[in-house]
């Protein structure tokens, strides 16, 4: 109870808190009356009108006759017109997305896949089946886009919107976004360098010919002319009007209205624990042709577990519905032919072979630190890699070596260049020339100076973490000591993006692209900003550029010319020349110790996981990448009686190898 | 050193504790058996007799392989050796510790890494516990996480008492502002969130520093968030000492402070920090492996009683043996400490010597 002396002075602390509440809110109002005044979309236009070479406004009529429409009809559908629609997905993320947004900093995550890379439309998107050449590159089938045309005189492609496009929230999808997303990619609002550089340099100007038409401009007929124009997703304007400075908060936990499937929705995030996807209301491309039959749970729930053994146990139990089983201990040992719930025919076994790059696991070294400087100390510490007994004794002979930083780029990966075997002799005679002669009492090589040729290896990978301590002691063997730090995955990608690494063990997710990029990697603007004089020279007083993939800080003016030829020549014999040059610089740089390569997907998946009989599409990366699968909840009610009741169902385990390279 | 008739009554009276004496026994006696460890569990000889020649290859820098005819200049592999010697049958041979392999050796089992199963259930003869995830030996990890952990505690401890028993007799003696600013600060200090206060340091701990060094930097950071507790004791402990005739006599004789917190009122205050000494050694081996456990630890590939914890979780369906080992031995070392802690705190109880009349 209150007595009325206390009561006195619980009101006037009611009335002090309303106050400043009031306060408070007078603030926050006259923020958002800053934040009308404000809108993105009237800078936008300015911007336009500010750069009238690059933003043209046309009309329809304005468009070149005998434009030869492209529409992708032609070409078979992948998905499984047997897929169940509904159910719910439940799956895991070894860590709580740092932010909703797609772009800035932070963004560029392992989550982003759920909502950005696997779930939006794009203009159109390349058939992950047929992956032959046409004369404008890959085949593609249509996202927003409803047709587009190549004119190669012009160096231009017309895109035609569907005009049923709708945003997420019901919004349309117009030109107007397309145009938007230009100049919100090239603002500094947004932290994002490579994207800044990316819209400045790919295009050379966009031509608005009404609501759903536009063209965009190239400066190059480039091979892949067709993935340049098309594999990008509008921006929408109506979302970003409150673009600024403010930009990282103020879009932190909002969630970017997609062209896609999946949206999240505020009350499904749930800070640290889980977030789940919904299935949009009517979603426009539902049943679309190439759309049809795929992502198919009504919602994907992903519950944080933080530990890859923990997240395993859970899918014993059931809890997630589908388990990589790439590493050869979960394949082999912990969830073998014969554990009981694969002999039951709970748990389905498959491994599929796909046929992509493959993301780039290997030893990133810093150029930038101390002993990493030395290019023959680098090359020593390759040769001192015994990456082959990793793969013959941690993954059991199914992994296979990687040769250059651009394998499995068809003929654009260098065929003569392999990567450097292990050798004691070779590294210590490598080592010796860079004064590293003696071994100190403990076997590694100390040189003149009294210092140690020790460096420090990082990597977040908790599950991979044992292929380091087997490198660490063969490498005692060639001298080298190397010093593991096993970090948490977030952290030990900050640490990588903050060039604070000595040696980062991590892979590049590669898209399918036609030919391996190396702009984002090996440039010097991505490794220090105003890298050289204009002479050539270093410049002395060059800060490291941080938040970039260059995590080599390789910069050579050399390289960086080859690779601004490659980046901008239009004749694919030039470019695969251009492409064995810089993987020979890269090899003899030897600041890139090429890993391993998994060209197969292992998953288990619970018999009320339905796939397609071909399993997967030959460009997939993921079991979730297509978004093929099915939740069949019939199958689950019958599974989870049958567990009950102790009847079993006929095991299955399936090899899938149609598109195994052999 | 003449000791004091008291003193030596609880010394006789701990010795007659049976359980505590003979663990506090079987503990020295596990902590002497570690110094030697090398001599034990190592993959490195004891002694190698090759061409006439004595080598004794434990202690002293490593020696190439080139060395005993090997064509590679890195360690010699004395297994192999040991085995070619036996072959050759000329009179050289070599003589390996009791368990010849190293805490951070792979060892392939079934031609890849993975963990072997204890030699008594079958698999290839040398790992008595197994192997863990990358083929290294149990026992060895165990055997030298072990005395890591021992040796990290008994370190932890000595320098906690050490700040917290000047911390705190300085504030009982002095009492009044010293008192009073000293509480508050330690309030606030001991408010600190510990763990979180171990990620942050560490994240930011430079890569260069080598192993040492981030085990002593470990140590320090423990010290640092654990001293506070000991003070409260201590505190209250001088307040008490202080008020005697015997102190009172100290300051008229003209002893400065130093003299009569030391060597007047410590040594009567100390049974009750003697005590206290076993638990934080043992509650120190919990931290550390925890922290081993948590992955802010003992940087890898130090061998850890925490480290094999956690692989013994992940592995618990494909290599239970880990974790029973780890288990058992931390239980083990825990139950010896806590018995140690149990006789120590009756033998020194003072219910029972009390002088008061």
């Amino acid at each position: 109870m209150l007595r009325p002396k206390h009561l006195h002075r619980t009101l006037e602390l009611l009335l002090a808190g309303s106050l400043l509440l009031l306060l408070l809110g007078a603030c926050a109002r006259q923020d958002v009356t800053q934040a009308a005044k404000h809108d993105a979309r009237d800078e936008a236009k300015a911007y336009y009108a500010a750069h009238p070479d690059f933003f043209h406004f046309k009309t329809p009529a304005d468009l070149p006759a005998n434009l030869a429409w492209e529409d992708g009809s032609e070409l078979p559908e992948f998905a499984d017109p047997a897929a169940k629609k509904g159910g719910t997905l439940n799956y895991y993320i070894p860590d709580f997305p740092r932010t909703l947004r797609t772009v800035g900093p932070d963004s560029n995550g392992s989550f982003r896949a759920w909502i950005l890379d696997d779930n939006v439309m794009y203009y159109a998107r390349r058939h992950p089946n047929l992956t032959s050449l046409t004369k404008n590159g890959f085949h593609y089938y249509p996202g927003v886009a409803e047709k587009w045309a190549v004119d190669r005189a012009t160096k231009t492609v017309y895109i035609k919107l569907d005009p049923a496009a709708r945003w997420s929230d019901g919004v349309p999808i117009t030109s107007d976004d397309s145009l938007f997303a230009i100049f919100f990619y090239r603002t500094t609002y947004i932290r994002a360098p490579w994207y800044n550089n990316y819209y400045t340099t790919k295009f050379t100007g966009i031509t608005r010919y009404d609501d759903h038409t536009f063209a965009l401009h190239f400066p190059e007929l480039r091979p892949d002319i067709l993935a340049l124009a098309l594999e990008n997703e509008p921006t929408p304007a109506h979302f970003y009007a409150e673009v600024g400075d403010d930009y990282p908060e103020r879009y932190q936990w909002r969630f970017v209205p997609t062209s896609g499937p999946y949206q999240v929705r505020p009350a499904d995030i749930d800070k640290g624990r889980e977030v789940t996807l919904t299935h949009v209301k009517n979603w426009w491309a539902a049943d679309k042709k190439f759309w049809r039959h795929r992502f198919n749970p009504d919602r994907v729930r992903l519950t944080v577990i933080r530990d890859n053994a923990k997240a395993f146990e859970a899918f014993r139990k059931g809890d997630i519905d589908y388990f990589g089983l790439s590493l050869a201990e979960y394949w082999y040992d912990k969830l073998p032919d014969s554990a009981p719930e694969v002999q039951a025919g709970y748990i389905h076994k498959i491994k599929f072979f796909n046929d992509i790059p493959h993301p780039t696991y290997g030893l990133w070294m810093n150029e930038t630190r101390p002993l990493l400087d030395n290019r023959d100390i680098r090359v020593g510490i390759q040769y001192a890699l015994n990456w082959d007994l990793v793969i013959r004794k941690f993954s059991r002979g199914d992994w296979t070596r990687m040769q250059t930083s651009a394998d499995g780029f068809g003929e654009f990966t260098a065929p003569d260049i392999h990567a450097r075997s292990f050798s004691v002799d070779q590294a210590l005679a490598s080592f010796a020339k860079a004064g590293f002669t003696k071994r100190g009492p403990d076997g590694i090589l100390v040189n003149e100076a009294g210092t140690r040729l020790s460096v420090q290896v990082t990597t977040g990978y908790e599950n991979l973490k044992d292929v380091l301590t087997i490198l660490q002691e063969d490498a005692i063997k060639a001298g080298l000591e190397l010093r593991v730090e096993v970090l948490d995955n977030t952290a030990a990608f900050k640490k990588a993006q903050e060039k604070k690494h000595d040696i980062e063990f991590s892979a590049w997710n590669v898209s399918p692209e036609m030919f391996p990029r190396y702009w984002e990697t090996h440039h010097s603007a991505n490794a220090y900003d105003n890298a050289f004089r204009p002479d050539g020279s270093v410049n002395p007083s060059r800060t490291i550029k941080t938040q970039t993939n260059n995590l080599q800080e390789i910069a050579y003016p050399e390289l960086d010319r080859m690779i601004e030829t490659y980046d901008k020549s239009d004749n694919i014999a030039e470019m695969k020349q251009l492409a064995f040059k810089i993987e020979q610089f890269i090899y003899d740089d030897a600041s890139f110790s090429p890993g391993f390569d998994i060209n197969y997907l292992r998953t288990g998946i619970w018999r009320w996981v339905g796939i397609p009989k071909a399993g997967n599409v030959k460009l997939a990366t993921t079991f979730n990448e297509y978004s093929l699968y099915w939740i069949d909840e019939d199958a689950k009610q019958e599974t989870k009686a049958a567990i009950q009741a102790g009847r079993t169902f006929a095991p299955v385990i399936q090899i899938l190898d149609q598109y195994q390279q052999r | 050193m003449a000791l004091n008739p008291l003193t030596l009554r609880k010394l006789r009276r701990f010795r007659s504790l049976r359980r505590g004496y003979w663990s506090f026994l079987l503990l020295m006696g596990l902590i002497v058996l570690s110094l030697l460890g090398e001599l034990l569990v190592n993959n490195r000889a004891l002694v190698v007799r090759s061409n006439g020649h004595w080598y004794f290859p434990t202690y002293g820098a490593n020696l190439p392989g080139a060395t005993f005819g090997f064509n590679y200049t890195y360690e010699t592999d004395y297994r192999t050796l040991q085995a070619r010697f036996r072959a050759e049958a000329k009179g050289d041979w070599v003589l390996m510790p009791w368990v010849p392999y190293g805490p951070n050796e792979n060892t392939s089992y079934e031609g890849v890494f993975k963990p072997a199963p204890p030699s008594w259930l079958g698999a290839p003869p040398g790992h008595w516990l197994g192997t863990d995830t990358t083929g290294r030996d149990v026992f060895a990890r165990l055997f030298y996480g072990f005395r890591i952990a021992i040796f990290f505690s008994l370190s932890f401890m000595v320098l906690t008492y050490l700040v917290g028993i000047t911390i705190g007799c300085l504030m009982g003696y002095y009492g009044g502002a010293v008192d009073l600013i000293g509480q508050r600060l330690i309030e606030v200090w001991s408010n600190i969130p510990f763990l979180y206060m171990i990620i942050i340091l560490f994240s930011v701990v430079p890569s260069t520093f080598g192993v040492g060094t981030r085990i002593g930097l470990l140590l320090a950071i423990l010290v640092l968030f654990s001293w506070t507790s000991m003070t409260y004791y201590m505190r209250t402990a001088t307040y008490r000492e202080k008020s005697r005739d015997y102190a009172a006599a100290a300051v008229v004789l003209g002893a400065g402070p130093g003299r009569i917190i030391f060597h007047h009122i410590l040594p009567n205050t100390i049974s009750t920090i003697v005590t206290f000494m076993p638990f934080t050694v043992a509650s120190a081996v919990t931290s550390i492996t925890a922290l081993d456990f948590l992955g802010f630890g003992l940087p890898p590939p130090t061998p850890s009683m925490g480290e094999l914890l956690k692989q013994g979780t992940q592995t618990l369906t494909t290599a239970p043996w880990i974790v029973t080992s780890a288990f058992a031995a931390l239980v083990f070392i825990l139950v010896l400490v806590t018995f140690i802690g149990e006789a120590v705190r009756e033998a020194f109880d003072p219910k029972k010597f009390t002088t008061y009349q």
